[in-house]
């Protein structure tokens, strides 16, 4: 099983191609008149589904020195790196008069601010947008070994989704209106991704060059069916040949940036409970995210209809039945014990990430992890008053620890969009958001 | 009495929703007089009387004058045909003609858009290139090079991710998309698979771990294992080379105070047996036992699939028999295995001769002028089945290279690998490529030069692209040599070569994907994986009743198609399959052993079909209780293409406390009220009769005749005022229109074949394959050599 707890000790210095030592990240990032490291910003996206018990999250009193709800108690330890903001909304997924229903919607809003489509026009089976994190990857993350990191705690779901169309629900990360990114349940096909499988670095070296010559000769093989298809619909080839280039860019990424961490040992299974599954996931993260392996995460910590049970804490009914309370108090309480737990995992990630020491600070001084889902009210499956939790200070440019009451309804696309601004992310519109969120504390 | 049915009603978005494609019976009053069967009269008097451009009710017109060219208008005459067949307009209480008008009226549209669709066919868009989904990718893995036993680590639900479904199904070319981390994935898949296809002997050491559920339990022989043991597993793996693995054990509980004995079988032949446990005289109390022993054995296995086995030697002892409790069976005081790793090779290993190895190598180079050559052949003959069409010299330039690399690198083995690593990762294996090239249909891969179709005509497809269909249709996996012989000949498209393949291939055991990837999808029995019945209220529900469920679906799913019966008897079947846990479940004596067999039913069963099946009765079900909505559901949108619309929003919760306090109303009392309010009722009129109908089945699919202490009632009311009592009544109703079901199955047989939701214009297609499966009362090789010989089968629309 995976060793978790090796905080970063002495550095191993693997060795790549020909260098004897390998620089940190940090050092080969210096310009060469500055004595100061830059930053690497790093972003994360956790999504939680089926709703929270609103009146257990939100705290009543706003600014800072807030105080902490039942759900939110998980964060004492990290509550200063911590916002609370309320008052968001996502109508986008509200139903209007089209089928898709609420659970795939609010996964498909959550990170677009865009209504997912529903097959209105015959023949046109799916359109979403890019996703913000995605838009980000995009920026910060060219460089890195993997732009970007899709994971799931819960397998997709197969069969039935409301109306069908659970492709919806199994990402909240799109590369663009119609390609969704998969995501990675399996820790060592995570670990894979990250590091490679094992072996020496001269080997992983080997394994690179190989790639990139089928890499290439894909590159010219596609081009030539391109080339007898004229200008057909060639969606599905484009993804392909997409698909193709953006892995040699990554192997390119990988071979000029060496592996500077030691590596723990590789994860053998999949944890049957849901904590030590998803804490398992928030290692690799840490350590992806230390290494500098990648500079973008996005988890689903629950699918939206996850029918999970939570035995473990006195939950045996599934996710989605629960949240379905009616008003009954002991459903209402399964629910907030569910959300509670949820919240625990968080603040295990946001812990690790205060623990790592990164330039005169911690690596979550240096990050932004966004934390919520498109759903409020998952009993009566409503879009407003999201849950919407904002930690780290990435670099400066937030401060954390408040709780920030926004009018209702305020688009939760402007909070996206004050968040792609940070990024470096050049773009004035997203989704249905009006503007960017004001990030000080508002009078009601 | 009019021919109403009752699960349709109004649609709630007439003008948005997709149209539920539904076909028509042979209508007994075809023969009507001449006058008749002009629709344009009835339509005046029933129709145009509302649906008039004047008060556009429902948004809907209806203009008799536009008979003349249906063609122009075919979805909104389809929309007509759908309410004319289903009885549901002329609505209550307006003026409705009588059945034979229904009838001929329905008819004759029904042949004007048939004529329509003959002069110009419209066989609807998919993708030029339609990716093999990931149950495709196994199975052609398995067909290509007789790697059917995948070992753990390596397989394909672990190396590539999962792909996405709409309607259930996951053979929608628009939803099998490609992105980078996909593309990651498939490169290392090819490299991992071309290792142990090959035998390479610097393959990793695979550590494949097979935990065994804890609720399973482990007091009787196994299936796959020898006689006289208990317990444990049994595990089917393709080992890559000949060379020493490990096999260990964990004991789940300690080995207690008793001596057991573990035998590992390889292949059925004993090759460990490892005595452990026992406490030395005299302890006594808990605390006593051996400690726990190391169960690690070291085995010389061959290259190939083998069959490694686990278990305990039975020991004979007076025992209880009871099946109920499984957290208190022989766990306590027998012990349990919780895992077998089995890992390896270690040290040094050698090719070997497994089946993957023969099937590749079809030729050894002479010498080292015979090693280009021979290279030649064998990747030909890979490509020409992984490709699906005969090797090209451009596909061999793009391989050969790789094989020189390997060579250089290593060996002639080496090269073979790394341009079998090559092919796997190539579009012409991973996409199903349909070139829109005029010209005949005698087919030829990849040319240049050719000219191409105008965007928007309706043509053949050529008879290799047929070939694909075919195979990946009725057996979810690449075609093989005689289909392919078949295509390359150009004869495929002759009629009783068609024909012949298409019997051929269904009676050939690969045929099962019909049952396991189409019918389990079409019914959404995968999702009984993912049920978690409660534990306290359902003690008795683990993880062999769980695997006994879908063992009798799929078993009974099987003998259906396989047996030539009717697709209806799916519904009304007076047997099933059944082993002695699943029959006692149900409360069916006489049935003892854990292996399945047939059982008939006794007549008025109400297990007969599969409305009685425990399987898709907790499918639809919650983890407490019961949902007669989930089950209607169900029912309407699977076995009758009747899905109700999504719910609207703000829908108030559903009460169910009474008026007294701590009343607490039952199910149906509960939902009564619910469907008080009117925007309700319209859907939940369809609904929730079927699901009130099959409440004596619980959650878990028991048969009750109490809920919360109160008998349960299970008398259901259509809204055109059909009664009907339980399921046996249920079953009753459906099968008064069976063509319904029948084209509910034609419908999804059609969809999943062609790899898109089907639309207005499918409509015509469906019928006729109806109307020629009808002779044949309606079996799956009638309705699947309809789908087979339809146009959207046969013909795309060059984008």
């Amino acid at each position: 099983m995976f060793v978790a707890k090796k905080a970063l000790p002495r550095r191993t210095f693997l060795r790549a191609m020909g260098a004897t030592v390998a620089l940190p990240m940090l050092d080969a990032m210096v310009p060469a008149l500055s004595a100061a490291p830059k930053p690497i910003p790093r972003f994360g996206f956790v999504y939680i589904a089926n709703g929270v018990i609103q009146k257990q999250w939100i705290p009543e009193t706003t600014g800072a020195g807030f105080d902490l709800t039942p759900t939110l108690q998980p964060f004492a330890n990290v509550r200063q790196q911590v916002s609370v903001l309320s008052g968001l909304s996502h109508l986008q997924a509200d139903t209007f008069g089209d089928g898709t229903g609420d659970h795939p919607r609010a996964s498909a809003v959550w990170l677009t601010g865009v209504h997912a489509y529903d097959r209105t026009v015959p023949g046109v089976e799916v359109r979403l947008a890019t996703t913000a994190d995605q838009m980000i990857a995009n920026v910060v993350g060219r460089t890195s070994r993997l732009p970007s990191l899709e994971l799931a705690v819960d397998f997709p779901t197969q069969g039935a989704c409301d109306s069908g169309d659970c492709f919806y629900v199994n990402t909240v990360s799109w590369r663009n209106a119609t390609t969704p990114n998969p995501t990675e349940s399996h820790p060592r096909v995570v670990f894979e991704r990250l590091f490679g499988d094992g072996g020496s670095a001269e080997a992983r070296q080997a394994r690179m060059r190989s790639q990139g010559s089928i890499l290439d000769s894909l590159r010219a093989e596609v081009s030539r069916v391109n080339a007898e298809l004229g200008s057909g619909d060639t969606v599905k080839l484009g993804e392909y040949l997409e698909s193709v280039r953006e892995v040699e860019q990554r192997i390119q990424n990988s071979e000029s940036q060496p592996l500077d961490i030691e590596l723990p040992e590789r994860p053998l299974g999949i944890p049957e409970r849901f904590d030590e599954h998803t804490k398992l996931m928030f290692d690799l993260t840490a350590l992806a995210f230390r290494a500098d392996v990648t500079r973008v995460f996005s988890m689903i910590m629950s699918r939206e209809l996850s029918s999970r049970t939570f035995a473990h804490i006195g939950v045996p009914e599934q996710h989605h039945a629960v949240s379905h309370h009616r008003n009954d108090p002991d459903l209402i309480s399964k629910k907030a014990r569910i959300d509670f737990h949820q919240a625990q995992m968080l603040a295990y990630l946001l812990e690790k990430l205060q623990d790592a020491k990164e330039g005169d600070g911690t690596l979550l001084d240096q990050s932004l992890v966004l934390f919520g889902g498109g759903m409020g009210d998952g009993n009566l499956h409503r879009h407003a008053d999201l849950p919407c939790l904002v930690a780290g200070k990435l670099g400066g440019a937030f401060k954390p620890g408040r709780h920030l009451r926004y009018k209702m309804d305020t688009p939760m696309s402007n909070l996206l969009l004050t968040v792609l601004d940070a990024a470096g992310v050049p773009i004035e519109k997203l989704g249905d958001s009006t503007g960017r969120l004001p990030l000080e504390p508002l009078s009601l | 009495m009019l021919c109403s049915a009752w699960w349709s009603a109004p649609d709630l978005q007439a003008a948005q929703a997709p149209v539920a494609v539904r076909a028509a019976a042979p209508s007994t009053s075809a023969q009507a007089s001449a006058d008749k069967s002009d629709p344009a009269a009835p339509l005046a008097k029933y129709c145009v009387t509302c649906h008039n451009e004047r008060l556009k009710t429902g948004g809907f017109v209806i203009d008799p004058a536009q008979l003349i060219d249906v063609g122009a208008h075919a979805d909104a005459w389809e929309k007509v045909v759908k309410k004319l067949r289903t009885g549901t307009m002329p609505p209550s209480g307006a003026p409705r003609p009588d059945q034979a008008t229904y009838d001929s009226v329905a008819s004759a549209l029904e042949t004007s858009l048939d004529r329509a669709a003959a002069a110009r066919p419209r066989v609807g868009t998919l993708p030029i290139a339609h990716r093999l989904s990931r149950t495709e990718y196994r199975n052609a893995v398995r067909d290509l090079l007789a790697l059917g036993d995948l070992p753990k680590e390596l397989s394909i639900d672990y190396l590539l991710p999962a792909d996405n479904s709409s309607s259930g199904f996951d053979t929608i070319a628009d939803l099998l998309f490609v992105s980078p981390s996909a593309m990651e994935r498939y490169l290392d898949a090819a490299q991992k698979i071309s290792r142990l296809a090959v035998g390479d002997t610097t393959l990793p050491v695979l550590v494949n771990i097979h935990p065994l559920d804890p609720e399973h339990p482990q007091d009787e022989r196994v299936d796959d294992l020898p006689f006289g043991t208990r317990g444990g597993l049994g595990v089917r793996s393709d080992f890559p080379v000949d060379g020493t693995y490990t096999v260990k054990v964990e004991l789940a509980g300690g080995a207690g105070r008793d001596r057991h004995q573990l035998e590992v079988t390889l292949d059925g032949e004993r090759v460990k047996l490892e005595a452990f446990g026992g406490a030395p005289a005299g302890r006594g109390g808990r605390g006593g036992g051996a400690p726990d022993p190391r169960l690690e054995f070291p085995l010389t296995i061959k290259a190939g699939p083998r069959l490694i086995g686990v278990a305990f030697v039975q020991r004979t002892e007076a025992r209880d028999e009871a099946t109920l409790r499984p957290r208190t069976r022989s766990r306590g005081t027998q012990p349990a295995i919780a895992s077998v790793t089995i890992s390896g090779p270690h040290g040094a290993s050698t090719p070997g001769d497994s089946p993957s190895r023969r099937r590749i190598f079809i030729c050894r180079p002479s010498g080292p002028a015979d090693e280009a050559p021979c290279a030649t052949k064998i990747l030909s003959s890979l490509a020409r089945r992984a490709y699906r069409r005969p090797a090209t010299d451009v596909d061999l330039r793009d391989l050969m290279p790789f094989f020189a690399q390997g060579r250089a690198a290593g060996s002639f083995d080496l090269g073979i690998q790394k341009a079998l690593e090559r092919m796997l990762v190539s579009s012409q294996f991973l996409f199903r490529i349909e070139r829109p090239w005029s010209g005949t249909s005698k087919d030829v891969p990849l040319r240049t030069n050719v000219p191409l179709r105008t965007e928007g005509t309706t043509y053949r497809i050529s008879d290799l692209e047929l070939a694909s269909r075919l195979s990946f249709f009725l057996w979810s996996s690449i075609p093989d040599d005689e289909l392919l012989d078949a295509a390359v000949a150009g004869r495929l498209k002759q009629p009783a070569v068609l024909d012949r393949q298409v019997r051929r291939m269904l009676a050939d055991a690969r045929s099962s994907a019909l049952v396991t990837n189409f019918a389990a999808q079409w019914l959404y029995l995968r999702d009984i994986e993912a049920k978690l019945p409660d534990e306290v209220l359902f003690q008795d529900f683990d993880e062999t009743l769980r695997a006994a469920m879908e063992r009798e679906t799929e078993l009974f799913v099987d003998s259906v198609f396989r047996e030539n019966r009717s697709v209806i008897d799916l519904l009304s079947a007076d047997y099933t399959f059944l082993n002695e846990r699943l029959a006692k479940h149900y409360g069916i004596p006489n049935v003892r052993g854990s292996y399945f067999r047939r059982v008939p039913l006794p007549a008025g069963s109400p297990r007969g079909g599969l409305l009685g099946h425990g399987s898709l009765l907790t499918i639809t079900s919650y983890s407490t209780r019961t949902s007669p909505v989930l089950r209607g559901k169900w029912v309407l949108e699977n076995l009758l293409s009747a899905a109700p619309p999504p719910p609207p929003a703000d829908i108030p919760a559903l009460e169910t406390k009474g008026a007294a306090p701590g009343e607490q109303l039952t199910m149906r009392e509960a939902m009564t009220r619910h469907r008080a309010n009117p925007s309700c009722a319209s859907c939940h009129a369809r609904m929730d009769p079927i699901g009130f109908a099959m409440e004596h089945f619980d959650a878990v699919g028991r048969w009750r005749e109490n809920d919360g202490g109160q008998p349960i009632d299970a008398v259901g009311v259509f809204p055109d005022g059909t009664k009907f009592d339980g399921v046996a009544g249920l079953k009753r109703e459906l099968l008064r229109h069976p063509e319904q079901f029948a084209g509910t199955v034609a419908e999804r047989l059609l969809m999943y074949a062609v790899g898109r939701n089907l639309q207005y214009y499918d409509a015509p297609a469906v019928r006729a394959i109806l109307r020629n499966a009808a002779p044949a009362r309606y079996t799956l090789a009638s309705l699947v050599l309809g789908v087979v010989k339809s146009q959207p089968f046969q013909m795309r629309e060059a984008s």
